[in-house]
């Protein structure tokens, strides 16, 4: 059996941050760091690698010299793509991306062929699906970091208003990773405590609110990007996947009738496990969230017709 | 590729280990395999239960059969019976010499990718056995030794010291038994050598008390031997085996040619991964640890001769 690898291509704040955020953990045995940018991957990857002397594992980390060194790897992250800049909507990065990310998946096709790809370069659901399509692997195999994310923000939104303890707050966030992202947070917990229970409907809105503009937020500070949470976030998806622990993440998926749409990819509960995506669950939506659901559904179709039109996908 | 472990007896020490590991999260299933199948399901659900209120993923089930073993990446085998006060290991060895092999062919049989991890004692003797009759490659039969006596070695170490808990690296070798080495030599606490800290005199004595470690808890305890630290270090195996940690622990296995010996078994530092015991590393030894290593070897060696004679590996040879 081969050893536990992770691949991480681009590693700029978020690949980087996923790379520390595993080393540390001690997920796996070994990650490799890509970048078009040699030196930057090679710089960061000996930084964390004299890090890990401090890990519980002593993870090693290597900087790829070439996009072919991401190779035999259990799950390969692609972060490449270009950063949304503070006036850039998710869609304006469409075209661009997309043929970034379908060069990196054609790679990782040919080296590492029985990798579980989780792609996280935006507009997260389109490039989501051009994964998908561009392997043309099985759908279990394709998985888009979105509700992991998402949902640790709207954690911390609740944690905010309401004080409790923010690693007993539930997070379920569906829909597209973006704009019309469809947080639930009259869906989940606190401990055991229905947060209907917790706080008001005006309150329930506000976190709503906050939830689905909590990576602009950052962008608006920062001027780029959060990669903290999206870098912690990938490593729980790694952690789940590395160590079979069938746990419910809310990830963007290939949809296959469920919730009613097929050939789309979109962010709904899925259970991670040894297999990636070993099952959707199919969560009761209400009338309200249904709706809410297609317009999501269809801002996704959008953006994959926009490739269509442009023969993105042609010749495959 | 699921991640399934199953751990063969029920009593403390297999219980302790299954345990550790849904505490851990170290693996999703944990059969647990025992005679008494419905010890093994109260346990089983009281440490699924204990694995929910940890936020953990791990399920541990009661395996009826040894069909509940397919599938599983570690097979650990605790079964055997307990060393009761005044009894030395030697004095098990053909009982539970018996229990292993009945096992090992269930392995060989039901799980035969799995990585067998032997805890039954007499420990080398045992790792022998288990290898013999599941015929797996040497990597995929490993004991359980020098980690627990280097445990031992480095709590003796803090004891002396008063501090450094958790800092400390020991390293033992050799037989599990009354003929360990231990290696102060190897030995530091965060990286500063034991023989800078404490003189000839008192490592001569962590030494001695080392030796007696496992004999000193059966005899406080009356009634079995220790499970605690016993269960501890089958878990760092079976995380640093799931993980592929690559991490370098003394553990007994088969040794071919290394260290001057072949077709017997004692501990050594092995680099442990996916493929179980991935390379066997070969330290520099004085001539005091070579003699005491011999010595090691050859009360293992006594102990499979017994066996021989009695014909116990008969059908291992015809074959």
């Amino acid at each position: 059996m081969k050893a536990r690898k992770v691949g991480i291509v681009g590693a700029g704040a978020v690949g980087a941050t996923a790379a520390y955020t595993l080393s540390m953990m001690g997920t796996c045995h070994e990650i490799v760091l890509f970048d078009i940018a040699e030196g930057v991957a090679k710089g960061k990857a000996l930084d964390i690698a004299q890090a890990s002397y401090y890990s519980t594992q002593g993870t090693i980390i290597t900087a790829a010299e070439n996009a072919s060194d991401i190779k035999d790897c259990d799950i390969v992250v692609i972060t490449a793509g270009v950063p949304r800049k503070g006036d850039m909507t998710r869609a304006d990065l469409l075209m661009i991306n997309a043929k970034i990310t379908k060069q990196v998946v054609e790679n990782i096709k040919e080296n590492s062929p029985d990798a579980i790809i989780i792609c996280v370069s935006n507009p997260l659901d389109v490039m989501t699906y051009v994964t998908k399509r561009i392997t043309g692997w099985e759908n279990n195999r394709v998985i888009g970091l979105a509700g992991a994310l998402d949902g640790s923000r709207m954690a911390y939104q609740i944690q905010k208003l309401t004080g409790y303890s923010a690693n007993q707050i539930g997070s379920l966030v569906i829909g597209d990773h973006g704009e019309n992202m469809i947080p639930l947070p009259q869906k989940v917990s606190v401990g055991d405590i229905p947060l209907t229970e917790l706080v008001s409907k005006e309150d329930m809105q506000g976190i709503i609110e906050r939830t689905k503009f909590g990576g602009a937020e950052i962008v608006k500070h920062l001027g780029t990007s959060g990669y903290y949470g999206p870098g912690r976030a990938i490593a729980h998806m790694v952690e789940a996947i590395l160590n079979d622990s069938k746990a419910i993440v809310s990830c963007c998926t290939i949809l296959n009738g469920e919730y009613g749409y097929s050939d789309v990819a979109v962010g709904v509960p899925i259970v991670l496990g040894a297999n990636g995506v070993e099952k959707i669950i199919e969560l009761e939506l209400d009338d309200d969230t249904k709706e809410k659901f297609a317009i999501s559904v269809k801002s996704i179709q959008d953006g994959i017709n926009i490739l269509k039109e442009n023969n993105f996908f042609q010749g495959e | 590729m699921a991640n399934k472990v199953t751990v063969i007896g029920t009593g403390n020490f297999g219980s302790t280990v299954a345990f550790i590991l849904a505490m851990r999260g170290s693996c999703h299933e944990v059969v647990l395999r025992g005679r008494n199948l419905d010890i093994a399901k109260g346990k089983a659900l009281d440490m699924s239960q204990a694995a929910n209120a940890a936020r953990e993923h791990t399920v541990v089930r009661a395996g009826a059969g040894p069909e509940d073993m397919a599938g599983s990446k570690i097979v650990v085998i605790t079964a055997g019976a307990p060393r009761t006060p005044g009894m030395s290991r030697d004095d098990l060895l053909t009982k539970n010499a018996k229990i292993v092999k009945a096992y090992a062919l269930e392995i060989k049989e039901h799980a035969p990718d799995a990585i067998v991890v032997v805890v039954s004692n007499p420990l080398d003797v045992m790792t022998y056995v288990a290898k013999k009759f599941t015929g797996f490659p040497r990597e995929r039969v490993l004991g359980m030794a020098g980690i627990l006596d280097a445990a031992r070695m480095a709590h003796f170490i803090y004891e002396k010291l008063g501090y450094g808990a958790g800092q400390i690296r020991a390293t033992v070798m050799g037989g599990h038994g009354d003929t360990m080495v231990p290696l102060p030599k190897f030995t530091t606490v965060a990286g500063v050598p034991i023989d800078d800290l404490l003189d000839s005199e008192e490592i001569g004595e962590i030494v001695q008390k080392t030796r007696n470690g496992g004999a000193q808890i059966v005899n406080l305890l009356g009634d079995g031997s220790a499970y605690y630290a016993p269960a501890k270090s089958t878990a760092v195996m079976v995380d640093a085996i799931l993980k592929d940690t690559k991490q370098i622990h003394s553990c007994a296995v088969m040794l071919k040619g290394e260290y001057g010996y072949k077709d017997m078994v004692s501990g050594v530092p092995v680099m442990i991964g996916n493929d179980g015991a991935e390379q066997v590393i070969e330290m520099t030894l004085k001539t005091l640890q070579k003699t005491r290593f011999k010595n090691s070897v050859a009360s293992v060696k006594e102990m499979v001769d017994i066996l021989y004679k009695s014909g116990f590996f008969d059908e291992c040879e015809k074959k």
